[in-house]
């Protein structure tokens, strides 16, 4: 019998290290769909994803996950809602160092709640750099509500990432639990 | 100069004719409403649109500074004198001041304006021949403020629509909403809404209580966003897992973590 599969899909501005984030964690190596940037305003790096990242965790013999990684830049947001069908939850990863992409993270944030109503967290990524904002600073700016969890985070570092998926699941469980109440 | 509206927008157009310092008249054909709008040397001069056909009386009653029992009779007195004749008479009898008249006419025009920009769909046709009769009183207006003013508030749409994705969600008070009601500077509008603010009304049905369109609501519930007075609520209120479905999630959920708190130690 195939494996039962999940979905976890990671979100967030162009170039907050979505694809990064899914390389750290997944056991294959990521089917990555980067295409060589052509708009000159994007070029704060070589290339981005166009489609998806997509990395996988076994759980066991019955039980697969899947990582998602979303295509960063707008016009490729077609790709948003089919792959946010049915997702566990999702993770906003946000570039601590690059304010002017919060109001993205925040706009692409509500969207996701739009289109399914799965629990969330935002990573604030790249805090390993000097000139990252804040964690609490950053949740001031994105006017996160404070039950969303807002946790610190270097998507090169597989415990950090860890982390930040074992949280999103401990939401899954806390809001399952609240629901019981 | 001929086209559609989907191809090439209201504020582009009217850019255009301003930059270019165009003379002529824009008709423009739409379900919902035609215009026709006359320009001389890129200002608009005279504008008939959305059921105001230009006249002075219309104007004058759409600025609110006659009746419309006045604006018919007025209407009929025009068909004879013409709209300059109507206005010496009007002002000569003390009715109203010149300075009363410019300020009503500039702003229909500029309410034209407004409301020709955010059209997207109708075909229009430039005829630079085409100008409004003698009798009419034309006031020229510079567009290029009310261009750059209605980009911004497109620009401003635009981010909304990406802040507030769907108008089937809820909203609740945010941390603001604690201020003391006197305290706050609010219009009508936000009033209004702040009223229906609960669990049960989503923004699409506030909207509909409030008679408000897509991007009215959208703008006064992004200013009560802005100040920290409101929030979207996601939360389902759609059918909840059974008990089973619920066991089966958490046991599934639980063996997540247990795999990935292992990551590291493989």
């Amino acid at each position: 019998m195939a494996a039962q599969t999940v979905k976890m899909v990671i979100t967030g501005p162009f170039s907050s290290g979505k694809t990064q984030f899914v390389q750290s964690i997944s056991e294959i190596d990521v089917v990555a769909t980067e295409r060589k940037i052509s708009s000159e305003a994007e070029k704060v790096k070589e290339a981005t994803t166009v489609a998806m990242d997509f990395g996988r965790i076994t759980v066991d013999d019955d039980l697969v996950l899947y990582l998602f990684g979303t295509p960063g830049q707008r016009r490729f947001d077609f790709m948003w809602e089919i792959l946010a069908e049915g997702m566990l939850g999702f993770v906003v990863l946000v570039d601590s160092a690059r304010p002017e992409t919060f109001r993205e993270a925040k706009s692409i944030l509500e969207t996701f709640r739009a289109y399914a109503p799965t629990p969330y967290v935002v990573a604030a990524n790249k805090q390993d750099l000097d000139d990252a904002w804040d964690v609490d600073d950053l949740r001031v700016a994105l006017r996160l509500d404070e039950n969303v969890k807002m946790l610190p985070c270097v998507a090169a570092d597989k415990e950090s990432v860890k982390n930040v998926l074992l949280q999103l699941l401990y939401s899954i469980l806390e809001e399952m639990d609240m629901d019981d109440e | 100069m001929q086209g559609d509206l989907k191809h090439f927008g209201g504020t582009q157009l009217l850019s255009l004719i301003s930059l270019a310092k165009k003379t002529g008249t824009l008709d423009v054909d739409r379900s919902g409403g035609a215009a026709s709008l006359a320009f001389k040397e890129g200002k608009l001069i005279f504008a008939a649109i959305g059921g105001i056909d230009g006249s002075l009386a219309a104007v004058l009653a759409s600025a609110g500074r006659i009746s419309q029992d006045q604006a018919s009779a007025l209407s009929k007195r025009a068909q004879q004198t013409g709209d300059k004749q109507l206005g010496l008479l009007m002002i000569q009898k003390g009715y109203i001041s010149q300075a009363d008249i410019i300020k009503s006419i500039k702003r229909h025009a500029i309410l034209a304006i407004t409301q020709f920009a955010g059209w997207d769909s109708g075909k229009f046709k430039f005829e630079p021949t085409k100008l409004p009769g003698g009798d009419r009183i034309t006031v020229p207006v510079d567009m290029e403020n009310v261009i750059i003013k209605i980009s911004r508030e497109k620009k401003r749409d635009e981010e909304l629509e990406r802040e507030i994705p769907s108008l089937d969600v809820y909203l609740r008070h945010g941390d603001n909403a604690k201020i003391d009601p006197k305290e706050l500077q609010l219009n009508k509008d936000e009033w209004q809404v702040l009223r229906y603010v609960g669990p049960k009304n989503t923004i699409r049905m506030i909207a509909k209580s409030c008679n408000m369109n897509d991007r009215q609501i959208r703008r006064v519930v992004g200013s009560l966003r802005e100040a920290g007075l409101v929030e979207l609520d996601f939360k389902v209120r759609g059918p909840k897992l059974t008990t089973e479905q619920k066991k089966e999630k958490k046991a599934l959920v639980n063996r997540i973590i247990g795999r990935l708190q292992t990551i590291g130690e493989d």
